[in-house]
């Protein structure tokens, strides 16, 4: 069927799950990190009430089980309550992301605050616009203190796709225990998907450790 | 101060008030306006719930407990292996390590499961989970205490040796004091997210305060309201302790603090 007629089926169902677990972790990366700026700005330049709020969301979400978490919006969203959808991969998505947002929060907030205001006011005294500012002062200095931990978050989120098998969406984890049951007990579909894991992991670890070491040394 | 800055100042010190007296008000016109039903909150006013979940809890921390002691020790002995070995040992400790950080705990939990029941070992579940977290965490602390002792500037171990001390003696009197103390806030949020992992043995079967949450809302048939109740529980332990973890690291001169974390970023 398809792109891969030409595998078995228990090949295109891996292939499948690994196309899912990157699906969960680019989907829920990209609407953390929209919530987590989000947040981090409010938390900083909102008003005491919302930073309240903000604080509340970072603490409750980060201190509870995802597990947890997904089978809330699991059930939430099912045709007994709100009635949205029965689709695990949604659930999934809204769960990690609003987890991972909480995380986000915390990392972007600790860049923003990481450049002294007084910087603004040097930079601002030499002549250069509150943008001109912002782009090269402030910027370039907070998203070095902000990139590292992101890139560890990125290496959280795509191990933390496991738990969506948990709420019986199909990414890497689940496809294993498809198959084994399928064939009977076979043990390798459990090595194949530990190698899938890590050729998503350790690049991304390889890459933030070097990326850390570029930009300690370039501050 | 003008009178803005005044009313700002006012405002910051009662936010959390606010805020707090916001949801309160949310919930109650949830319930009025039957959003939340009463019915199904009732049970927990029961004192059998509580004493059914507290069973629950009981085993969530005796797992988290066992993990705990068990990844503290082989976490301190792999991190001091990791830092100290050279060569072809030095690099498959490293690459061991690697690798476990690098897995989902859910699927090291799923594997030990498995190669337990094949191997006949045991067919206890919650053995096996303790034995997953156990691998996964010693992986985690040991980087923790690997980045504690390479953080101490080289002169301490030198200075330490032209005194005569013997090296088991250098590491014992000299390094690791030093280095747990650094390591403390990390291995406190680690403990967090431990606690949060132990709910994962839900779906290896083993029998936790998820599992007694099943039992319960199949009983009563309120899965949300059961969901939050425990997310609530989960809080209370955990929110503590990350503030204990942030108030050790700001304790910290700035140089000590240590740039390694556990299995998500702290960011302070």
């Amino acid at each position: 069927m398809g792109l891969f007629g030409g595998l078995d089926a228990n090949s295109q169902l891996f292939i499948q799950g690994y196309f899912t677990t990157i699906t969960l972790t680019v989907a829920a990366l990209g609407s953390a990190l929209v919530i987590g700026t989000v947040a981090a700005s409010a938390r900083v330049w909102g008003g005491p009430v919302v930073q309240s709020f903000v604080r509340g969301y970072v603490e409750f979400f980060r201190n509870t089980p995802l597990l947890v978490q997904l089978l809330f919006y699991a059930v939430l969203l099912a045709p007994a309550n709100l009635n949205i959808t029965r689709d695990p991969m949604v659930a999934a998505i809204i769960g990690l992301s609003i987890y991972t947002g909480a995380y986000v929060t915390e990392v972007v907030r600790s860049g923003i605050i990481s450049v002294d205001p007084r910087q603004i006011e040097a930079a601002r005294s030499l002549g250069l616009s509150q943008l001109e500012a912002l782009r090269f002062v402030v910027l370039p200095q907070a998203i070095r203190t902000v990139i590292p931990p992101l890139g560890n978050l990125s290496i959280a989120l795509v191990k933390n796709t496991a738990i969506a098998g948990g709420i019986a969406a199909t990414d890497l984890l689940k496809v294993a225990g498809i198959i084994e049951s399928r064939t009977g007990g076979d043990f390798t579909p459990y090595i194949a998907i530990l190698v899938a894991y890590w050729t998503l992991t350790l690049p991304l670890a390889w890459a933030v450790s070097r990326l850390e070491r570029r930009l300690a040394f370039a501050r | 101060m003008t009178a803005f800055a005044a009313l700002r100042h006012h405002w910051s010190r009662h936010g959390t008030l606010i805020a707090g007296a916001i949801v309160a008000v949310v919930i109650v016109l949830a319930f009025a306006t039957g959003r939340l039903e009463a019915r199904k909150w009732e049970p927990f006013l029961l004192p059998s719930t509580w004493r059914f979940l507290g069973e629950g809890l009981l085993v969530t921390l005796t797992v988290a407990a066992a993990a705990l002691i068990l990844s503290l020790t082989f976490g301190l002995l792999l991190g001091i292996a990791r830092s100290q070995l050279r060569g072809p040992l030095g690099w498959i400790v490293s690459a061991a390590i690697e690798l476990a950080r690098a897995t989902p705990i859910l699927a090291i939990l799923l594997i030990v499961l498995i190669v337990l029941l094949r191997t006949g070992l045991t067919q206890n579940a919650v053995i096996a989970g303790i034995v997953g977290l156990s691998i996964y965490n010693s992986a985690v602390i040991a980087e923790i205490v690997r980045a504690g002792i390479d953080s101490l500037p080289r002169g301490e171990v030198e200075a330490a040796r032209s005194l005569g001390l013997s090296y088991p003696q250098t590491m014992r009197a000299v390094v690791l004091p030093q280095a747990l103390a650094r390591m403390t806030p990390a291995l406190v949020s680690q403990l967090i997210t431990l606690i949060k992992d132990t709910s994962l043995l839900f779906i290896i079967t083993a029998p936790e305060l998820l599992s007694f949450g099943r039992s319960f809302y199949n009983f009563y048939g309120n899965l949300l309201e059961t969901y939050i109740v425990i997310g609530i529980i989960f809080f209370a332990i955990n929110y503590p302790l990350s503030r204990f973890s942030r108030r050790l690291e700001t304790q910290r001169p700035s140089d000590e603090r240590l740039r390694i974390v556990g299995e998500e970023e702290r960011a302070t």
